[in-house]
């Protein structure tokens, strides 16, 4: 197989090729971004094969010496908590650019920042060092930066600037706790496997310490209840496409960090996990109610992702086995499942530019298609059976039981105030007396159904048949489990 | 081995079926013009089934009937097992090819008789249906298995015997009529559940088997629910008004449901667990009572009607009569004779009745002079002895006043308590839809309106957390960030512009150099 470098590195391609393409070129402009990010998506899937699902540990690694003085390498690797977000990173990408046909003002740089954004989250991704991870969490936050402030709604600027200073703020913490780290080891390495394998032994008050710091630096970008300020500002102003790149992938970077330090620092979890556990049930709750309250669509979406990854962040605290699967296969699951929201919801934003709930009304005369995937998604949303988010929360349901047993119950309040506002909307939006003003609305182009329809179909594909993901993540959470039993 | 293919019996049936609905939804056999593809694709059916069972019936004469054949597992669930089996054995092999023979004369019948008739293709699909159903419920080698039959049978009958949709009398006996079979589902459920449960299995050999062992009390708690299953498919006292209830079907339905197939299986059930019947001596003295009451309420009925249908509907309730009093008293075997017979003979009188009124010309006999003389007989023969305004009492009022309590309570509590999504948007009628006019522009502005004490309950959380969402959480993240910021940068503004300035950049050199020395 090519080595993991040249899969990060393709989007990264495609931003060097369109230095040279001219700067009103933007049919070129459009096909050299897609072809680069679908080079990647086929790329990160060719790797499916020879990806051996039984081994816990690396695979693909590649290691170069970086500092030696630091004790820092640029080590790259794919296991099974990496390889899935991967997988999705490179689809929404290809979908959040299939879906950027309204981007009309300086077109170049908008698809050179979103190659960028690519490239640096297959960077978080696939990083098996600290300070490489440091690099690319930060790097990410630069294009996402210019994305939402250049590209996006009325208070952008402040969006913009609300988000990098809290993604910001939380990675100082992040940073520390790795600095100590680094410090209280004996090996003086940041590479992850090495800094696992010594870090479990520190003691529990010092483990504590570190996890806090990196909770703080995960729970913003994930995001965990107090924290959570900058979501909903950045998801309402930012343009479509970046929404789904935000919350389908950008928010399981909080997640996937947070099962990496887990697997470093044992008795620090062990010992925070109620408090893990309320933190998501609050976010759960907390989430669900504002996603119901609120009549913006955009604002709607994005208080449910804080519920959704409530859910993520309730499998991690269970620390077993069933409970793993479930945040993982909530991970992907609400990946796919939020960024066909954004996609759709943007698109009619894109029609009626208007984000009122209540501004609409009988839409499934005039845009059937959209009205379909619409109702798909947010039955999805509701994690109903035959959709992906049913096996995450299932399964997550099955670990917290075994964990705290009829506490767990709780998880369905979120699953009931889910459909509250679900159901709601698909009412609003596509029934009830013809309104003048939505007579005219097109319904879904080809690209944006190709791009609906995928999202749609891995939906249903993976609420059908879970096997695939599960077993793809089974070793690593295996393995990871394993630390927590009893 | 032709008994393995026994299941193709009732399959072709329901393939025909299959085939006429595919054909009605993708529009290719509707109206007059489909009518001979429809009849042609019932009958070819219809005409395999016969020789295929015919085929079986001869073989079963040849080298003696193959009795139980499994074709396979159903399903299983703990102890539980059912599979797939037929019971080809004297009972089934000899009944099966009487059935497809009547169903095969009956859709021949209909192809002229329905010949014009807006509903023909929904009539062969309903009858492909049910005689696959009557051929399933005769040979199947499991309770389960016949249930299904017996079910399939019990809605088509609802279905057809409501073929008139626009007649108001037709679509309310056909309520009637599916709800009184229901009760009799019910003892078919039972006993499914009491056989599984006593005797571990819902195979017909295997329930005769485990049934004589069984004591009397328990045979008779078993064989109950069968009994009231049968009795209410057979028309039986209690159960006997549905039946001319179901004659507003047309002629062929009449003849192939009421006169000689589908009120048979309760008979046919009866055989089968005769067995298990012959434990419970009480059971059998119960059904032999109630069959000659049957026999006594059909003949006395009867005699009093004026139309041949109703003549022949009294009359075959009689002779049901006849034979569950066969049953009673223990002799299966006349039973099934006169099972097979009537079942021949009774078909022909059906589909010949018809044309019979036309042919003669004589008045309606009169009541025999005897039965009108009795008064209070004849009144009763008239009335039809009452049963059906006392099942209106005993069971239609009481039900329907406790409904309307039930509905009293749900509008006045339950509604209140748990709330409705009243802010529905759905337009039922004219009225409404002015209604939203009028009371344009803008509409309803709130976007969760919650209904009852959970939803108000909601709402009030879900306003308390966006108030502490937008006051604190935003405010502190968004704006209030921008503002001290932009203090702070000022305040820094201010310091550099005094540093710049001559005298504090002499302090500023001075204080280094008095740190420095």
């Amino acid at each position: 197989m090519p080595s993991l470098i040249y899969l990060m590195l393709t989007p990264f391609a495609g931003v060097l090729a369109m230095l040279f393409l001219p700067r009103d070129g933007v049919r070129l402009i459009r096909y050299t971004a897609l072809f680069a990010s679908a080079a990647t998506l086929l790329l990160a899937w060719s790797y499916l094969g020879a990806f051996d699902q039984n081994q816990a540990g690396l695979q693909f690694v590649h290691q170069t010496e970086w500092n030696t003085r630091l004790g820092t390498t640029f080590t790259l690797g794919l296991d099974g908590f990496s390889y899935p977000m991967v997988l999705l990173a490179t689809l929404l990408s290809l979908v959040a650019l299939l879906a950027s046909s309204a981007i009309r003002q300086g077109v170049k740089g908008y698809y050179m920042l979103v190659l960028l954004l690519e490239s640096a989250m297959l960077g978080v991704f696939l990083a098996q060092d600290w300070s490489l991870f440091y690099v690319f969490w930060e790097l990410t936050l630069i294009p996402l930066f210019f994305l939402i402030d250049r590209w996006g709604g009325s208070n952008r600027h402040g969006a913009a600037l609300n988000f990098v200073l809290y993604t910001m703020g939380g990675s100082v913490f992040m940073l520390i706790s790795i600095l100590v780290l680094f410090d209280s080891v004996p090996g003086h390495s940041f590479a992850m496997d090495a800094m696992t394998e010594t870090s479990r032994l520190l003691p529990q008050q010092t483990q504590i310490l570190i996890f806090l710091g990196l909770l703080i630096g995960f729970g913003v970008k994930m995001p965990i209840f107090p924290l959570h300020g900058w979501l909903p500002l950045a998801h309402v102003e930012a343009p479509s496409p970046v929404s789904i790149l935000l919350s389908g992938i950008l928010l399981k970077m909080g997640s996937y960090g947070l099962l990496r330090a887990a697997s470093m620092l044992p008795d620090a979890v062990m010992a925070l996990q109620e408090v893990l556990a309320i933190l998501a049930f609050i976010s759960l709750i907390y989430g669900g109610l504002l996603a119901w309250r609120h009549s913006d669509l955009k604002a709607m979406i994005a208080y449910s992702s804080i519920s959704h990854m409530g859910v993520v962040l309730l499998g991690i605290a269970a620390l077993n086995l069933a409970g793993l699967h479930g945040a993982l296969m909530q991970m992907v699951a609400h990946g796919l499942v939020a960024g066909s929201l954004f996609l759709l919801i943007g698109l009619l934003y894109e029609r009626t530019h208007t984000r009122n709930v209540m501004d609409y009304s009988s839409l499934v005369r005039v845009m059937p298609r959209f009205a379909f995937f619409t109702t798909l998604a947010f039955i999805a949303a509701v994690s109903l059976p035959g959709t992906a988010g049913f096996i995450a929360e299932l399964n997550t349901l099955i670990g917290g039981f075994s964990r705290w047993g009829w506490a767990a119950a709780l998880l369905t309040l979120g699953v009931l105030l889910s459909a509250a506002y679900a159901v709601r909307t698909i009412n609003q939006l596509f029934t009830g007396p013809v309104r003048p003003g939505m007579q005219n609305v097109e319904d879904l182009r080809p690209s944006e159904l190709i791009a609906a329809a995928t999202l749609a179909a891995f939906t249903l594909l993976l609420g059908f048949l879970p096997g695939p993901v599960l077993s793809l993540v089974n070793a690593s959470a295996y393995q990871l489990a394993e630390l927590f039993r009893l | 081995m032709i008994e393995q293919s026994v299941w193709l019996v009732p399959f072709v049936y329901w393939l025909a079926a299959a085939f006429i609905a595919l054909g009605y939804i993708l529009n290719f056999n509707r109206g007059e013009a489909g009518e001979q593809l429809t009849a042609h694709i019932a009958l070819s059916s219809a005409a395999i089934a016969f020789l295929l069972s015919l085929a079986l019936a001869i073989m079963g004469l040849w080298q003696g009937p193959p009795g139980q054949v499994i074709l396979g597992e159903w399903f299983s669930s703990g102890k539980i097992e059912l599979s797939i089996s037929f019971s080809l054995d004297v009972i089934g092999l000899s009944l099966l090819p009487v059935i497809t023979l009547i169903a095969l004369l009956t859709l021949r019948f209909s192809v002229n008789y329905l010949h014009r008739e807006a509903g023909f293709q929904r009539a062969f699909l309903l009858l492909s249906l049910f005689s696959g159903a009557m051929s399933l419920i005769v040979i199947a080698g499991n309770a389960v298995l016949a249930f299904v039959g017996w079910e399939i049978a019990g809605v088509t009958s609802y279905l057809l015997i409501g073929y008139a949709i626009e007649r108001t009398t037709a679509t309310r006996n056909a309520v009637r009529v599916f709800v009184t079979n229901r009760i009799g589902d019910a003892g078919f459920i039972l006993g499914i559940a009491l056989s599984l449960y006593w005797l571990g299995s819902v195979e017909w050999p295997e329930i005769a088997r485990h049934g004589s062992e069984l004591d009397t009390l328990a045979a008779g708690v078993v064989i109950m629910g069968f009994v009231i299953a049968a009795l209410a498919k057979s028309a039986q006292i209690p159960f006997s008004p549905w039946i001319s209830r179901a004659l507003e079907g047309p002629t062929p339905t009449s003849a192939i449901f009421y006169g000689s197939l589908m009120v048979h299986a309760g008979v046919i059930l009866m055989i089968r667990l005769a067995p298990l019947l012959q434990q419970a001596p009480a059971i059998m003295v119960i059904i032999a009572l109630l069959g000659l009451l049957t026999v006594a309420y059909g003949w006395l009925s009867g005699l009093s009607q004026t139309d041949i249908k109703s003549s022949l509907m009294f009359a075959t309730t009689t002779q049901l009569g006849w034979m569950f009093f066969w049953c009673g008293m223990g002799w299966f075997t006349l039973a099934a004779w006169h099972l097979a017979l009537h079942a021949i003979w009774r078909v022909f009188q059906f589909l010949a009745s018809p044309g019979l009124v036309n042919q003669i010309d004589k008045p309606t006999p009169a009541v025999p002079e005897w039965l009108s003389r009795q008064r209070w007989l004849h009144r009763a023969s008239l009335q039809r002895f009452w049963l059906d305004p006392l099942a209106d009492v005993l069971l239609v009022r009481p039900t329907n006043s406790l409904a309307k309590d039930v509905q009293y309570f749900d509008e006045q509590v339950v509604t209140r308590l748990v709330g409705l999504p009243i802010y529905s948007r759905s337009v039922s009628s004219l009225s409404q839809w002015e209604a939203i006019q009028q009371q344009k522009p803008g509409g309803p502005v709130d976007v969760n309106q919650a209904t009852g004490v959970a939803g108000r309950l909601m709402a009030w959380l879900a306003n308390l957390l966006y108030w502490f969402e937008s006051h604190l959480v935003l405010r502190e993240g968004g704006a209030s960030l921008w503002d001290s910021m932009h203090r702070i940068g000022t305040l820094v503004e201010r310091v550099e512009q005094l540093l710049t300035e001559p005298r504090y950049l002499i302090l500023l050199v001075m204080a280094t150099f008095a740190v420095i020395l």
